[in-house]
């Protein structure tokens, strides 16, 4: 058995350069012992010679199209259903100072008159809207949009990604979940100050022409409780007993065409003018400004860059 | 002799491994163990599931429950009693010190830990909330044993030996807060605990 065992492994050994002689009998060095010990256990397992040779020359691609092997065309396709728009068509604007001055001034009451009907283009879109859905009507859909705020915001607390899905669209989705998947959020709707207001309406259409999509900007002014709590249930941001008045321009959307489709969160609009949110309970490092090796920063007279107020939509 | 493969045609051979076998047969799907004593760190990735745990709120007269970071670097070419040395070294020091500590050391490993311990600081300072990146310190440090590959050892007269190469893994975990202090151990306590033991006897089946 033994010698079977050195046969394989000789022939195992016979590309490399090692000198085989053949075993010596033990007979004519030394006297023949009474017992041979001799290795009888099989070796189960021997690890498989690594040769780099053949591996790395040709790609196996090109040696099965060789040897004949045929493939068929891979269709690499895969329909995709685009149920809402990439981002927000023309913008609308908010106009400076809304909601700072008081109804009863002569320019509260001219900002609280503010019809939509001075607007074009937001009739027009109004009418293509009415035209596809006709139970839409801007006296109601306000509410509507509003409801769909609050349960669209509950559902993120509670992390209800079904419910979040039907309540808000597909661009809008990761805005408002990203970063919370580990936090805990905890927001309160108090009450409404204002009615909501429809304030703009646009139509826009995409890829084809016809594809209509319906996007509808609506006023809301209310007063919120947010908190946010890391994943070690320490409050990162927010206070839960403390109202804060809250101005928003949030944009719902719907794909007209689709008659199963439904109004959803698309996003919301801040604008240049609005007020500094509050700041995060840690201290944060700035990157500082870039310094040539010769140069020494001064902390004294650094002043911190601020951003550009710009109108921004999410 | 030109046979027509149907299905995915050309991604049928990048799918299946073993048409060409590759260098590391472990990138198969792991086997499956049926022994109660698999390793525990390694059967699923638990170790980095640690990070997801999300605690409720504390209430405002709780004391602040300091952040846990865990992370690990899987399968490197190092050997785990090797890294073991250095993994106890840095047991118990703070993440400066403990960085410090490994970037003048001349062993492979300390390369590794260090890249590792650098980008455990990263995470926690973006992803877990932690204030200040350098009130951290090293809670637990591990070395795990990797899959190893198993090569043969030529000996003299034909025999062989099974040579393992060695992979390892490394599993650390930051907490934030400064580092506990250390208490030494005298002679004094050690004699106490012993003292102390010795009254504790109960005796049974005596007067």
């Amino acid at each position: 058995m033994a010698l079977h065992m050195r046969r394989t492994l000789l022939s195992l050994h016979r590309a490399t350069s090692s000198s085989l002689k053949p075993p010596e009998p033990l007979d004519t060095r030394c006297p023949a012992p009474l017992l041979l010990t001799v290795r009888t256990k099989k070796r189960y397992f021997i690890p498989p010679r690594v040769s780099l040779k053949g591996r790395m020359d040709g790609n196996p691609e090109a040696k099965a199209r060789a040897a004949g092997i045929v493939f068929r065309q891979e269709y690499v396709e895969r329909p995709i259903n685009i149920a809402c728009t990439a981002g927000v068509f023309d913008p609308y604007i908010p106009p400076e100072g809304d909601a700072r001055l008081s109804t009863l001034s002569k320019e509260g009451i001219k900002q609280r008159t503010e019809q939509i009907r001075q607007s074009a283009a937001s009739q027009l879109a109004i009418r293509k809207i009415k035209e596809q859905d006709p139970e839409f009507s801007t006296k109601t859909f306000a509410e509507k949009a509003q409801e769909i705020f609050i349960e669209a915001h509950n559902a993120l607390t509670n992390f209800n990604k079904e419910r979040l899905h039907f309540l808000v669209t597909e661009r809008c989705y990761p805005e408002i979940t990203r970063g919370n998947r580990y936090k805990t959020v905890r927001w309160k709707f108090l009450e409404s100050l204002e009615p909501p207001r429809v304030v703009h309406a646009r139509c826009p259409d995409m890829v084809s022409k016809g594809n209509l999509y319906g996007q509808v900007t609506v006023r809301m002014h209310s007063k919120q409780t947010l908190a946010i709590y890391d994943r070690f249930g320490r409050l990162m941001m927010g206070d839960e007993d403390l109202p804060k008045d809250v101005l928003e321009y949030l944009i719902i959307e719907r794909h007209l065409m689709n008659p199963y489709g439904s109004w959803r969160l698309h996003g919301k609009i801040v604008p240049s003018w609005a007020p500094a949110k509050d700041p995060v309970i840690k201290t944060v490092s700035i990157p500082g400004p870039e310094l040539k090796p010769w140069e020494e920063f001064d902390a004294e007279n650094y002043e911190v860059p601020k951003p550009a107020a710009v109108q921004w939509y999410k | 002799m030109a046979t027509a493969l149907t299905g995915r045609g050309l991604a049928f051979i990048r799918a299946t491994p073993n048409l060409f076998p590759s260098r590391f047969p472990w990138v198969a799907a792991p086997q499956q163990l049926s022994c109660l004593h698999t390793s525990a760190l390694l059967e699923a990735p638990r170790w980095e599931q640690k990070n997801r745990k999300v605690y409720p709120p504390q209430l405002p007269g709780e004391p602040r429950r300091p952040a846990e970071i865990y992370h690990c670097k899987r399968q490197f070419k190092y050997s785990k009693d090797k890294l073991w040395y250095l993994a106890t070294m840095v047991k118990g020091l703070s993440i400066d010190e403990a960085i410090a500590q490994l970037e003048f050391n001349d062993k492979k490993g300390a390369k590794f830990m260090k890249e590792v311990l650098l980008e455990a600081q990263d995470m926690a300072v973006k992803n877990h909330n932690v204030e200040y990146k350098s009130n951290l310190y090293v809670a637990e440090s591990t070395s795990g044993k990797g899959k190893y590959l198993k090569r043969i050892r030529y000996h003299g007269r034909g025999m062989f030996g099974i040579m393992d190469k060695v992979y390892c893994h490394y599993f650390v975990k930051l907490v934030e807060g400064p580092p506990p202090a250390k208490t030494e151990r005298t002679s004094f306590d050690a004699a106490k605990d012993y003292v102390d033991e010795l009254k504790r006897r109960t005796i049974i089946h005596s007067l």
